[in-house]
Formats: C-alpha cells, structure tokens, sequence
C-alpha cells in the first residue's frame, strides 16, 4: 500500500496494490479515518495497481464516499483495471462514484472541487 | 414524489416477522440497517395479512426510543390471493413513497402458479404509476429446478411455466432497478434478456462469527469435514497422512469428521477396512451441532478431498469461521471461486498423494503462514455486514431520486 497527500491538505491519494479486499480493508479505513480527522474534503483512490476487488473493499469506499459527502467533499477513483472495472460496473458503483482514466485527471478533479469549496 | 436526498420515505413489500413466509427474517434484518441510515426518513413495510390470532407489532418491533427513521406497517397482501399486485399499489398509492423496494422470490405471492405470478406483475404496476421501483430478487426462474421444486411434472408442464417466468422476469425487468445478490444472476439476466438495470448486490451477514483463538489447535491434526464417497473420497488423504507420518510428522493425525452420503452407504466402512493397519486415522461418525466448534478449533489444517465440485463449499466458509487453513484441490475453477470469495488455501493435485502430503506439510510446518491463512478465511466468512449492504441500496436510490431531478 502506498499514500501521499496531494493538492495543499485538502486532497489525498490512496494507492492500494494486489489484491483488495477483507484482508486489506484494515489499513485503508485506519487511512480514511485519519483523513477525515485532519479535515481532508477529497480523496482519489488510484486503483491502477489493483487487479483484485472484493466486496469488503467495495463497501470500505463506499463509506468513505458517503463520509466524504457528508463533509462537503468527495471520494473519486481512477485507473480502474478491467478486473476492477467489471466489478464496478456489475454492481453499478460506476454510476455512484466518480471515475477519472488517471491520477491526473483526478487531481485536476480535486483542485477544481478545492477551489470551489474554498471560494463558498 | 420528490426528496432531497437526505430525507427517503421508503415503502418496503415484503413479508416480515411474526410472518412465516419466506424472505421474512432477512427483511427483518435489512429494514433494521436501513432505519438507521441518515438519508432514510421513514419505512412503510407493505406486508401480508396475518391469520387472526397474529399481529404485527406496531413499529416493527424495533422501538423509537434510538433516534431511527420510524417503521410502520401496512398489511395489505394475502398469500396465493389473486388481486395482490392490485392491492399493492393501491397502498403504495395511498403512502405515496419516494421509492418502492420489493424484497421477493419467484413465490413469495403464492404457491400456485397464477396467483405467484399475478403477484409478480406488483413492480411494473407501480413503476407504471410513476413510482421509483427496485426490486431486490432472490432467485430466478433459470435456475429454478421446477420438476425438484414441484412446480411441474412432466417436461411439457416445464416449458410452460418456463415461458410464463420468461414473460414475468421481462415484467420484473420494468423496475428502475433489480438487484441479485449472486453474479451468476446478473449474467443470466443481461444475456437473456439484454437487461441494463440488473445490478450485483452481496446478500449481506446478520451476524459475525467470534473472532477465533488462532494459536488453540493441535498442530500435528489433519481434519476433513463432510458426508463422504460420492466426490468427497478420503483415500489419498489416508495414504498422504501415512507418508507425512513416516517422513517428519510422526504425530500427524487425521479425523475423518463425519458419516456416509446417503447415495454411498458404507463407504467410510470400507475404506477403515482397507487402511485398518494405518495410525494416526479416526472416524468420528456423525458430529453433533455442539460438537462442531471442538472438532473444528482442535484442527490446524482442514482439508478438502474433492474430486470434482459443484461450486463453493459450505464446510469452507465453517472452516473460515472458525479462521482455519485449509488444503485445497485445484479443480477446474473452484480455486478461482473461492478466492473471489476471499478465502485462500494451500492447493495441491487432486490425483497426486504426494502433491496432497507436501500441501499439508507446508500448512503444518510453518504456524505463521497457518495463522495468517486462518485470519484471512476468517475474514472471508465474516462476509459483509447487511448494513453495509443498505448502504448501496441508499447509494442506488439517491441515484434515481436524483434522476428525477434532472
């Protein structure tokens, strides 16, 4: 797993790797919840290098989605890998979150969403 | 009909306790995560009548007192009664919802076959009426053995009733949204049908298993767990548990946990006869429900000697819940299914002894790799909690209610 902070403190990136899924869960919620308490409004889980997802990490982020949003912010992904991406698009996620083809994009995401919060 | 999103007045057709009719307990389950979501303001459960001398308590039985969305109930279908679609979306009517959740099976409107599907046409008609509907659906007609069911008996009466479902599984398909909680499902129905709001939902669990005591179990015992002699044979087992006794693993002991399958009786008989010279080897016969956990927590390894298989295994996800390693046959895809499932093991060739015994030892030798593969099955067989499960239905409603708004 690997994580840095992006865009001043108000986005982050998450970057799980393998296989995520019940066994892995543990440490990305320990993450999000350390988000949310130093007040972060957006979060990009990259999920380029993840070519496994069970339904523990699925309900992990939709948590973190729903916090995310209750807090004024949102909890986007991007790089989804077909494995990944077929997951998404059985259980319709796809339509709930926001997904960006790369960090980048996502980041591009955060800051227009960074701006706009701290201008309102 | 509109909301904000924050504010969902949810009409839930379903049965429910005190009710007997199937479904009841996980409607329960699933109406009690959904009240305590923020975004739910109210659940209207539209249930069967009960006989007479029975009742509904009034709020569900789940109490005010903790600050959850209210639950009323609104009695308004009879089992195998003819008119119930109608009856139900004159209450929907009535309630005026935000959003229309079925919680149904192919039978749970009836056991006849008019009155079960008459029952079925409930969504379209609502949905037809302008109301947001997803049905949450527990099984399909695809997979419906009718003639074990006994729906039908003889091929002819099969393939009419097979175009009756046809024809309700369309109807079925008019609600916003169907939701199936086995991915197989999902497959079906958008092959067959060419369906685009079918969406894979987990069930969900009521409860979870206790975290067990990782470190409690012999290490030197060998359990498999099952009714032996159709697919589940126990030969290779003995001759691989022999050969890990006389080659480092003098103590290995293996249990054989449980009796004959009805379709092969004295199977275990005979292969105690054949291998009667062999230590290390004890047949418990049947295991009581109160025995389980002993027979279970004792094991550092349970194994599984398939030879062939017809999907996931019961006995695994036990296995899982007591945060045992197993050993595993690689058998076409059941080691793809049971890591999509989450669970992991060691594997070996269902036709080599030796390629058994190495598995084995490998789970054996090494207490950090045994533990850490029980922590991980036990995760697997916590599965994912239903109110986690609510949490994308409220997800997927705010979706459509947002729909709407545009």
């Amino acid at each position: 797993m690997s994580y840095h902070t992006l865009i001043d403190s108000q986005a982050s990136v998450y970057s799980p790797a393998g296989r995520f899924d019940a066994h892995g869960i543990g440490a990305a919620q320990e993450w999000l919840q350390a988000q949310y308490q130093a007040g972060v409004q957006f979060i990009i889980v990259d999920l380029q290098e993840v070519h496994f997802i069970d339904s523990a990490a699925l309900a992990t982020l939709v948590s973190g989605l729903k916090s995310c949003r209750s807090a004024g912010g949102d909890l986007v992904l991007c790089s989804l890998q077909q494995p990944v991406a077929i997951i998404f698009e059985l259980t319709k996620l796809d339509r709930v979150f926001e997904i960006y083809p790369d960090v980048t994009d996502a980041a591009n995401a955060a800051s227009r969403h960074v701006s706009a919060w701290a201008q309102s | 009909m509109k909301a904000s999103s924050s504010t969902l007045r949810i009409a839930v057709v379903t049965t429910f306790p005190p009710g007997s009719g199937s479904l009841n307990e996980y409607a329960y389950h699933l109406v009690n995560a959904l009240r305590t979501k923020a975004e739910v303001s109210e659940l209207i459960l539209l249930t069967d009548e009960l006989p007479d001398d029975q009742a509904y308590p009034e709020d569900g039985g789940f109490g005010l007192a903790d600050g959850a969305a209210p639950v009323s109930i609104m009695p308004c279908w009879r089992f195998d009664a003819p008119a119930n679609a109608f009856r139900i979306l004159r209450a929907v009517q009535r309630v005026k919802p935000d959003l229309v959740l079925f919680n149904i099976q192919f039978a749970t409107f009836g056991r006849g076959k008019a009155p079960a599907s008459l029952g079925l046409t409930a969504p379209a008609l609502v949905k037809t009426a302008g109301y947001k509907t997803i049905v949450l659906l527990h099984n399909i007609m695809e997979t419906v053995d009718l003639h074990s069911a006994g729906f039908a008996s003889n091929a002819l009466m099969a393939r009419t009733i097979q175009a009756v479902g046809n024809g309700v599984t369309r109807l079925l398909l008019q609600a916003d949204l169907v939701a199936l909680t086995i991915p197989k499902y999902v497959e079906i129905l958008r092959e067959k049908y060419a369906a685009e709001n079918v969406i894979l939902a987990p069930h969900g669990t009521f409860e979870t298993p206790p975290e067990p005591d990782y470190g409690c179990e012999r290490a030197t015992r060998i359990l498999t767990f099952g009714k032996f002699g159709t697919y589940k044979k126990i030969e290779r087992l003995v001759e691989a548990t022999q050969a890990l006794r006389s080659n480092g693993h003098p103590n290995a002991e293996l249990v054989v946990a449980g009796t004959d399958n009805p379709n092969t009786p004295g199977y275990l008989a005979g292969v105690a006869e054949r291998y009667r010279e062999a230590g290390g080897v004890r047949f418990t016969g049947y295991v009581s429900e109160e025995d389980v956990p002993v027979v279970f927590r004792e094991a550092a390894v349970v194994v599984f000697p398939y030879t062939s298989t017809t999907g996931s295994s019961g006995v695994l996800h036990q296995a899982g819940s007591y945060g045992k390693a197993v050993v595993l046959p690689r058998l076409g895809d059941f080691a793809e299914l049971v890591e999509e499932e989450g669970y992991t093991g060691a594997y070996f060739e269902p036709d080599s002894v030796e390629s058994l015994k190495l598995a084995i030892a490998r789970v054996l030798d090494d207490s950090e790799y045994r533990r850490e593969m029980g922590r991980r099955n036990y995760l697997a067989a916590c599965g994912l909690p239903i109110s986690e499960v609510a949490d994308w239905y409220v997800l997927h409603m705010q979706a459509l209610m947002q729909q709407e708004e545009i």
